[in-house]
């Protein structure tokens, strides 16, 4: 598309630059999120988490999680990873090449030890036993190189008489986990298997039409007491860093440690059921039935008409896709947040309200012109909004307002530059420098999840430590005379949390609505409408987003400081209603 | 085998009886089509309807395990499946006399939203067609267009709001999917409350049924499936030429098979720009008849194979046979097997030594013994009437009671009519109790549509189904009193047939324990003749009063079609746990922390179940007891060991009157470590 070459040119005319922003946004991760894959479950990518490893800051751990709802009581053939599909995580780290610069592929196979009975495992020996093999591909995808054959999957937890007993398998589940840990041939540590989901959302007040939190009743975890498949591979930084970066990052927000990451799940093009019960013929081509980066984006943005579409193409895709821009740009969920669309239909959000009238002058409401009446002024130039430098990316037309912060942080990520750093020492004005934050820029134009390497971890029992991510870090920045001092660059806590890649913690839903109604705006400096200049800006419009929740906070347990951190999977015999 | 065929049809005679076998019905049953929910077959009912006893109610349900709250994109039929009923009520006549054929189609009513349903319009909104055939499959009528499926149940301000589809409320939606076909059957397509209860976590387990340790779970409770039902007036299912008005309640030519599939094309195509496309012959992947056949009779290696026939084809199946003959589960009712792997399941144990003489464990001869013997003559097991097909060979123990209840029925004829007025020999003439025989040699669930219903309120009626019939008719006076035909209430529940309500794992279980034979007069090895005052011994109470721990639905039925009850709502107690957050749950007291063991207890107070959470900081055995507000002891939610970390155990209170309980945490020791006060509600 001329459009986006010309877009993909002007963007890698300036990925020499250092860049950076703040801002995020939408809801509940991707669990039977479109309607084609919600009936393949097992091809079904739910989630996907990107973090600096806390107990081993030189790694990265990229999380893949797949098959959404498995109730742990799920027997007699109880969930597993399927044979026949190809389940995927894909990194670029190099805008300026199309593809993967690196790519994980793992692939199932089952066997039955004892054919002869219907229990899963029964003396030692185990039904739909699963083990796998992983490729590397370093070249786009072009060969792929065996780094782990045979990987062990444990068995789902079904139970004590299953696991513990002598009539099972005599052994803890935890040591089942333990075992299934393997090392790479080429060094990463690589873990598959059944893990409690590390997602939590009140799935069914938040599809009620947008009831989180409850109006009416207590809140629920829609997802508590289910688990998942969980892919989980930890990944030495000087695996994912692009080809010729310096091996020391030159700052904690070294454009050069960027990555971006997506999940996909594919399988053969042509399946033929075969006669008498045996496993399907599948031939052909492979194709892409399921992928996620960012979360929530097939689930709570892209609206049902084109979610099987968007399953259906990569990243690298997405660049000639323009169609979709529009959703982003003016958001279904800001319908929900806006009194004169249908903001009073949705009380739950009734605290989320989004800039109507930023500084007396800028309106973020869908159909509105956000920054678009500054395009081509003076006041922009050396901005990240100056056409000069990213051409008419940030600012494409009128009436397309979160152009300038939803669009990028799902397509692009966002660079250091203003009005991409925070208020602090902006002086009122938001297109000034000001305090660092973020630059998770790698301007390919795809849905991924972008981490900047570079940006220490904070640790988790950090008393700062916060499961709002990148916004408690802006709230920091802010607020925080440690950090308020200066615009000098500092490791402020969460500046490692999503939308900067995506802890196992970060509360994904509550960060999108509060970024769909225009936290990050506010947090360079595009205040809310109560903000009287000269006044404080922490007003109470601004605080009612920052205090808004959706009612599900944290996850139903703890997740383990360890590799592969995700809790263990929730026991048959444990749960149940 | 033709042969086995040939001598089915030569019996065109009356018969009857009682044996099943099997556990937890058929989700997720087999490898292949638990990765296709969609078309995967959950159960099978069919009943005469309670308040229309001129109409059998059909119901297959499909797609389990929904839950409430999953969306965006709510569970519903796929399209491009055939979902199929059929009905055989011949069998001298190879394949279905009825087959009701359901397919369905989707629209969106607003694409640009991600909500299902938004200012009263509905994505995947789902109606069907239904098609029936009465000649064997060869041409289909449709009977119903457009049938309406109604939206999931999401919640309050989907269904009832105004920004919803403002319905006054989700039973009205459901009513107003009723339809009447053409040719006069009643029907409903849409989402319900999965029927089936079972302790799926329990079972699974290596046969943990009851619990041995804590209390059981009905793992579907809360759960929704997809449901097809419909009713259908007795003449349209009879078998052609017999008058509509039975000549007993037994009458052989009243007995239906009744079974459901779904199917779907043989190739599926993806696309890397577009939906896939679906081509070529239509193959069979899901199939169900009597319950639990596939999830605990057939062993894993032949599951999906199991899947692929049709019942017809079973006939000239016979490797499948064995696994009725000496079933799986039977092995952990022996000791001289698994039976000691199983505690669950030790009052459970079959007849090593009935009569002194017939031993029924796996790999012995049953009643093989009595072979070619004058003894036989007249009865269902003289080759001369049904040829070798019951007593096949040696090492067959279960050919005469699990085997025929899933392949043919069984005929009112001795030796399976009760043992009331046999005089201890279970080969003479009894008191009859059923006769669902329909010798077409495939799985199917068997119903005799003579036989009255009993009205779900009558005192007697039980969820024991027919294993309660031979009891009242083997103990009950107005019954035992002699060997005449009569009703007895429940002959209308399963394995004649099968009613929501009737508790098959527990049926199942008991039947291979030998509980038909014990009805038939096989007592068990307690009894000796001439010296045993009763034959209701306490090897016989074990496996009667033998129960899996969870015996009813956990929500209660309509009384009037669908009769399922309405899907839980995405938004109530069903939709997950509620929010606790367990940074806090056990936080916040200084000291706590130091504890071993920390227990709270959620929703509190509540109606009928309650979650316990423990958090254990060290490994130990702790027992969790409810007792109410005078001290006494009402009952142990938990018991057993627990391994560092966190986990819920699930306590459903039963009929405890509400009130307020203490709940106490003990130690191995019995120290108390922490007592908590419960409240129920109403």
């Amino acid at each position: 598309m001329n459009n986006s070459t010309k877009r993909m040119a002007s963007w890698l005319g300036m990925a020499a630059l250092l860049l950076g922003i703040g801002a995020p946004a939408i809801y509940a991760s991707s669990h039977r999120e479109a309607p084609l894959i919600a009936n393949d479950p097992l091809a079904d990518n739910t989630d996907v988490y990107a973090f600096r490893s806390p107990d081993n800051p030189n790694t990265i751990t990229l999380i893949a999680n797949y098959i959404p709802f498995e109730l742990p009581q799920g027997g007699p053939n109880y969930y597993n990873f399927g044979e026949n599909i190809r389940y995927e995580i894909h990194v670029d780290n190099n805008a300026a090449v199309a593809g993967d610069e690196i790519t994980y592929r793992f692939t199932f196979t089952q066997v039955n030890e004892d054919p002869t009975t219907f229990f899963n495992i029964r003396l030692g020996k185990q039904n739909l036993k699963t083990t796998y093999k992983l490729e590397r591909s370093t070249n786009g995808g072009q060969s792929f190189t065996t780094i782990v054959s045979n990987g062990i999957v444990p068995p789902n937890d079904i139970g004590p008489r299953s696991i513990e007993s002598m009539v099972g398998l005599n052994t803890s589940y935890e040591a089942l986990i333990t075992g299934a840990i393997m090392t790479a041939s080429s060094g990463e540590k690589v873990f598959c298997g059944p893990a409690d989901d590390p997602f939590f959302v009140d799935l069914g007040g938040i599809f009620d039409l947008g009831d989180a939190p409850r109006q009416n009743s207590q809140s629920r975890d829609g997802l508590g007491f289910y688990n998942v498949h969980t892919i989980a591979i930890q990944v030495p930084i000087s695996t994912l860093l692009k080809a010729g970066a310096p091996s020391t990052p030159a700052n904690i927000l070294d454009a050069n440690y960027v990555i971006g990451v997506w999940a996909s799940a594919s399988r053969p093009a042509t399946r033929t059921i075969q006669p008498n019960g045996q496993d399907p013929n599948d031939q052909g081509d492979w194709i892409q039935v399921s992928r996620l980066g960012m979360p929530l984006t097939n689930e709570a943005v892209i609206p049902i008409g084109d979610k099987d579409r968007w399953n259906r193409m990569t990243p690298y895709q997405d660049l000639a896709e323009t169609t979709m821009d529009e959703y982003f740009y003016n958001p279904e969920l800001a319908l929900y947040m806006d009194d004169s669309q249908f903001g009073s239909a949705v009380p739950a959000f009734a605290p989320l309200r989004i800039q109507t009238n930023a500084l007396g002058a800028f309106d973020f409401r869908n159909g509105k012109n956000g920054l678009f009446a500054l395009k081509g002024t003076a006041a922009v130039a050396g901005t990240a909004l100056d056409d000069a430098i990213f051409g008419t990316l940030l600012l494409p037309g009128a009436g397309k307002p979160r152009s300038v912060d939803l669009w990028p942080i799902f397509h692009t990520g966002v660079p250091n530059l203003p009005p991409y750093q925070l208020a602090t020492g902006k002086n009122g004005n938001p297109l000034a420098a000001g305090k660092p934050f973020i630059n998770n820029f790698l301007p390919n134009g795809g849905d991924m999840l972008r981490l900047n390497m570079a940006t220490p971890v904070t640790a988790r029992n950090d008393a700062n430590f916060s499961s709002l991510g990148i916004v408690q870090a802006a709230v920091l920045g802010l607020t925080n005379p440690a950090y308020t001092a200066t615009t000098d660059i500092q490791a402020i806590p969460n500046m490692d949390g999503f939308p900067n890649g995506r802890r196992l913690e970060d509360d994904v839903t509550l960060i999108e609505l509060q970024a769909v109604a225009g936290v990050a705006l506010a947090a360079i400096g595009l205040w809310y409408d109560d903000y009287v200049p000269g006044q404080s800006p922490v007003t109470p419009k601004l605080v009612n987003v920052l205090s808004y929740r959706t009612g599900v906070n944290n996850n139903d347990k703890h997740f383990k400081t360890s590799f592969p951190y995700v809790a263990s999977p929730w026991r048959g015999t444990q749960v149940g209603q | 085998m033709t042969h086995k065929l040939n001598t089915y049809l030569l019996a065109g005679m009356v018969w009857a009886m009682a044996a099943t076998a099997g556990l937890a019905s058929s989700h997720r049953e087999a490898p292949l089509i638990s990765n296709d929910p969609q078309a995967d077959n959950v159960d099978v009912y069919a009943f005469r309807s309670p308040d229309s006893p001129n109409m059998i109610t059909l119901m297959a349900t499909y797609v389990p395990m929904q839950l409430p709250q999953g969306g965006p994109n709510y569970y519903s039929f796929g399209e491009n499946i055939r979902y199929e009923i059929h009905v055989d009520n011949d069998a001298a006549i190879v394949g279905d006399e009825v087959t009701y054929r359901f397919t369905f189609t989707q629209v969106n009513e607003d694409p640009t939203t991600f909500f299902n349903i938004r200012l009263g319009k509905q994505n995947l909104k789902t109606t069907y067609t239904l098609q029936r055939s009465i000649d064997g499959g060869v041409s289909f009528q449709t009977i119903v267009s457009n049938g309406v499926v109604p939206p999931p149940n999401i919640g309050p301000r989907s269904i009832e709001s105004g920004a919803g589809l403002g319905a006054p409320d989700y039973a009205s939606l459901m009513t107003a999917a009723i339809t009447t076909a053409s040719s006069g059957e009643k029907v409903f397509c849409g989402t319900s409350d999965d029927p089936f209860f079972v302790d799926l976590g329990g079972i699974f387990d290596l046969g943990d049924a009851p619990r041995q340790s804590g209390s059981s779970v009905d793992g579907l409770a809360c759960y929704n499936v997809s449901t097809i039902a419909i009713q259908v007036p007795i003449q349209t299912l009879l078998k052609a030429g017999v008058s509509p008005a039975p000549l007993s309640i037994l009458q052989s030519d009243f007995v239906i098979g009744v079974w459901a599939s779904s199917s779907r094309q043989q190739i599926r195509t993806l696309s890397a720009t577009d939906g896939p496309t679906y081509s070529g012959p239509w193959v069979q992947v899901s199939r169900l008849g009597m319950p639990l056949t596939n999830e605990a009779v057939i062993p894993i290696g032949k599951k999906d194979f199991w899947n692929s026939l049709t019942p017809y084809q079973e006939i000239s199946e016979t490797t499948l046979d064995e696994y009725f003959y000496n079933p799986e589960l039977a092995l952990y009712m022996d000791d001289s097997q698994f039976g000691t792997a199983v505690p669950a399941f030790a009052p459970l144990r079959i007849q090593t030594g009935s009569l002194g003489a017939y031993d029924f464990r796996n790999g012995k001869n049953g009643l093989f013994g009595l072979k070619g013997n004058a003894a036989l003559a007249g009865t269902a097991l003289d080759d001369a009437i049904f040829g070798t097909l019951l007593l096949p060979a040696a090492g067959k123990p279960r050919s005469v009671d699990l085997w025929p209840i899933f392949h043919t029925g069984v005929p009112n004829l001795p030796p399976y009519q009760l043992a009331t007025g046999k005089n201890g020999n279970p080969l003479a003439v009894g008191k009859p109790f059923i006769n669902n025989f329909l010798p077409n040699g495939g799985d199917m669930l068997r119903l005799n549509m003579a036989v009255p219903v009993t009205p779900r309120n009558d005192p007697k009626f039980s969820t024991l189904g027919l294993i309660q019939a031979a009891v009242l008719g083997l103990t009950d006076p107005a019954y035992a009193a002699n060997a005449d035909l009569q009703f007895i209430p429940n002959m209308d529940g399963f394995p004649n047939g099968r009613r929501l309500e009737d508790d098959v794992t527990r049926i199942e279980l008991q039947a291979v324990s030998g509980i038909v034979l014990a009805a038939i007069g096989l007592w068990y090895d307690d009894y000796i003749p001439g010296t045993t005052a009763s034959p209701v011994t306490p090897k016989l109470l074990n496996v009667y009063t033998y129960t899996t721990g969870v015996e009813s639905n956990d929500v209660a039925f309509q009384t009037t079609f669908p009769y399922v009850a309405e899907p839980h709502r995405g938004t109530e107690e069903c939709g997950g746990p509620l929010f606790v957050g367990t940074n806090d749950v056990f936080g916040g007291t200084i000291g706590l922390n130091q504890k071993p063991v920390l227990m709270k207890n959620f929703p509190n107070p509540y109606t009928t179940q309650t979650t316990f959470q423990f958090k254990v900081n060290t490994a130990m055995n702790i027992t969790v007891r409810v007792y109410d507000v005078r001290g006494a002891y009402v009952a142990t939610p938990y018991t057993g060991f627990v391994s560092e970390g966190e986990f819920q155990q699930v306590w459903n209170s039963g009929n405890t009157p509400p009130g307020i309980y203490i709940a106490n945490l003990y130690d191995a020791a019995g120290h108390l470590l922490q007592s908590g006060k419960l409240v129920k509600t109403q």
